[in-house]
């Protein structure tokens, strides 16, 4: 009777309470983000002049900089490339720790979960001064190389691609195991017994069946390790040195460095609006490979 | 002639004790005095961090402010942050801070954008004894040193004696060249090459040559320190001031006032238009420009002060400032130039040099 009667009460005080519940993020949202984006969007229609920073203007000349410019539009696709190889990578590194975590029955799943995520405990900053220290000419890695004779000069890998790809891969590596652990867990172990009971190898019941399963959280992990690694700011700075431009501190250069504010919101909305669209399209992508996975798990179970 | 110059810095200094009883008429009806100024209240200094800040707690908020019951607070960044900070914040009618810490050059940008207080000069009596180049319309020069020539006898042989010399594809790798010294660097280049202080232009080409034989770029003057420690890097251009400090570090590099000339640094204060203490802003610099102050500064950072009565010892000013001869080349940038196409420079910088 109780369960009868509760969702009637419910029923009434539900729109209330959800928008009382909704009210204090909305508004954060749209003070903290909406309207910082709205302004920098009409800055980024301004002219800029060096003794006023920006006259007040309705002008698309700072997108046509950017995108007929080589420069710029090689900087946008370095990055683009950086963040693809990134989650790639934090993708095949993650699924393997994060299955461990989630399948794990030791004592220690939490110690081992704490550990995961131990280094977001630390700043990026911080972070990137320790591969600095293993980097750098004098390095850990440069000395051992040439004390074990193996190099006789020291390797550039301080302000190299490299050097920003293992960085970011560092820091984006524990939201992509987190993400992918969350899904994993709620996957029933039963299925996976289930498939190898049929006569499915290990290979197959992770291709046909563990996936498309995970799929969800192989998607919110690439989104996320995607975002992150497009708009980096300290590890390309501090890894990358002065050579190796990405579009974040490129976009701060232009503010800070330059004061061209108008160029920096144009350069900030074309870095948003190619994370959104990429972003978007992978997801759309893979949703659509996610709606034919059922399919192939029966056929699985039939061959 | 000391003599005869101490004798007009007393006389100068009486007279200043006259105008401050006429000061303290003022202040009977109202207007600024410095007793009024040295009520108290807070003062907001925009500043660089780490030893620069430390040194203006240590020698110029703590022995001279603290007394005359200020407080004294740091709203510590680099320079283009506390800049862009300056612009966001000229609408507002109170702004955040009461000094903002600039070179030379960004002082004149800060001014050009109409962001900087005319500085009332009436109110800091010190500066009478303030250097004419150190003395601006809108702002005040704290410290000071000029562009040489570093290098490393172990790895260069050949001690070079221009920035013709400095600045040449010869050197390979074995060239550091700091990028966030941009301006400086395209400066000295220019002048090896027939350009001048209006015209950088002739210098990009030597740079261009420089960076195909190997130069390095390294991102801050921290990581040319570390660089010229490892021997990584065997010649740089830099502030006098800075390698005093990296000798005393340990690294083995001498310096070498380039014969084209000695590019200035100066780095001053400025006053906000909106400044919230405007008069506790103008007693900070005065008390800046006292000889104490100045004395301390030279001896602790390596760079020359502002002002002509502080006493340096001989061998302090032997190691940080310039001989006669020197003290001839010493050059003043244009910062007209500079303002104007700063943008432009820094877009090749970015684009063709590093690109």
């Amino acid at each position: 009777m109780a369960a009868v009667t509760a969702p009637a009460v419910r029923t009434g005080t539900t729109p209330w309470t959800a928008a009382a519940a909704v009210a204090p993020a909305s508004i954060v949202v749209t003070i903290g983000i909406v309207l910082p984006v709205v302004i920098l969007f009409r800055y980024s229609l301004n002219q800029y002049t060096p003794a006023k920073v920006m006259v007040d203007a309705f002008t698309i000349e700072n997108y046509v900089k950017f995108l007929t410019d080589p420069f710029y539009l090689a900087v946008l696709f370095r990055t683009i490339r950086v963040a693809a190889l990134c989650t790639a990578i934090c993708v095949v590194l993650a699924f393997p720790m994060a299955y461990c975590l989630a399948r794990t029955r030791s004592r220690f799943k939490n110690l081992l979960l704490m550990a995961v995520i131990l280094p977001l405990f630390v700043g990026n900053a911080v972070r990137a001064a320790g591969w600095m220290v293993l980097f750098g000419n004098r390095g850990f890695i440069n000395s051992m190389l040439m004390g074990l004779g193996i190099t006789s000069e020291p390797l550039q890998i301080m302000y190299t691609e490299l050097a920003v790809v293992v960085g970011v891969i560092a820091v984006n590596l524990p939201f992509v195991v987190l993400t992918l652990q969350a899904v994993l867990e709620g996957i029933d172990r039963a299925i996976e017994e289930a498939a190898l009971g049929l006569g499915a190898g290990p290979w197959r019941t992770f291709r046909h069946v563990i996936l498309p399963l995970a799929l969800p959280g192989v998607i919110a992990g690439t989104i996320l390790s995607f975002i992150l690694a497009m708009n980096a700011y300290a590890t390309p700075v501090l890894l990358g040195g002065p050579t190796f431009q990405m579009m974040g501190p490129t976009v701060y250069n232009q503010f800070a460095g330059l004061s061209n504010w108008p160029f920096g919101a144009a350069m900030a909305f074309v870095l948003m609006t190619a994370t959104l669209l990429l972003t978007v399209t992978s997801n759309w992508l893979a949703q659509a490979r996610y709606r034919r996975a059922p399919a192939a798990s029966i056929k699985v179970t039939v061959n | 002639m000391e003599k005869h110059t101490s004798d007009r810095k007393l006389s100068t200094r009486r007279r200043l004790l006259k105008a401050g009883g006429a000061l303290a008429g003022v202040a009977a009806i109202g207007g600024w005095s410095p007793a009024r100024a040295q009520a108290g209240g807070r003062v907001v200094i925009g500043t660089w961090g780490g030893d620069y800040s430390k040194l203006l707690s240590k020698n110029i908020d703590t022995p001279l402010m603290a007394p005359k019951k200020y407080d004294v607070v740091h709203d510590i960044g680099g320079d283009p942050e506390r800049r862009a900070k300056m612009r966001a914040e000229a609408r507002l009618p109170r702004g955040t801070s009461d000094l903002q810490g600039l070179s030379a050059a960004q002082m004149y940008e800060m001014n050009d954008a109409g962001l900087c207080l005319p500085v009332d000069y009436a109110k800091i009596p010190n500066a009478q004894y303030l250097l004419p180049q150190m003395r601006y319309p809108y702002g005040v020069g704290h410290i000071y040193s000029g562009k040489v020539i570093l290098y490393n006898p172990k790895l260069i042989a050949t001690p070079p004696t221009s920035f013709a010399d400095a600045l040449d594809s010869k050197h390979g790798n074995k060239l550091g060249i700091i990028d966030i010294q941009y301006q400086f660097t395209m400066m000295a280049a220019a002048l090896a090459s027939g350009g001048s202080m209006t015209n950088y232009e002739p210098g990009k080409e030597r740079l261009m040559a420089c960076r195909k034989a190997g130069a390095r770029i390294l991102p801050t003057n921290e990581a040319m320190a570390q660089a010229l420690q490892n021997e990584e890097v065997g010649i740089c251009i830099m502030w006098k001031a800075r390698a005093v400090q990296w000798q005393k570090a340990g690294a083995k590099v001498e310096t070498v006032a380039p014969k084209e000339g000695i590019p200035l640094y100066i780095s001053g204060f400025v006053i906000p238009k909106n400044a919230p203490n405007k008069d506790g802003a103008h007693f900070w610099l005065n008390e800046m420009l006292e000889p104490s102050a100045q004395e301390a500064f030279a001896e602790d950072m390596g760079y020359n002060g502002s002002v002509s009565n502080a006493r340096i010892p001989a061998e302090t000013e032997r190691r940080i400032g310039f001989n006669l001869e020197e003290r001839k080349r010493l050059i003043d940038l244009d910062y007209g130039y500079l303002a104007k196409n700063d943008a432009a420079l820094k877009e090749w910088w970015d684009k063709t040099f590093k690109g």
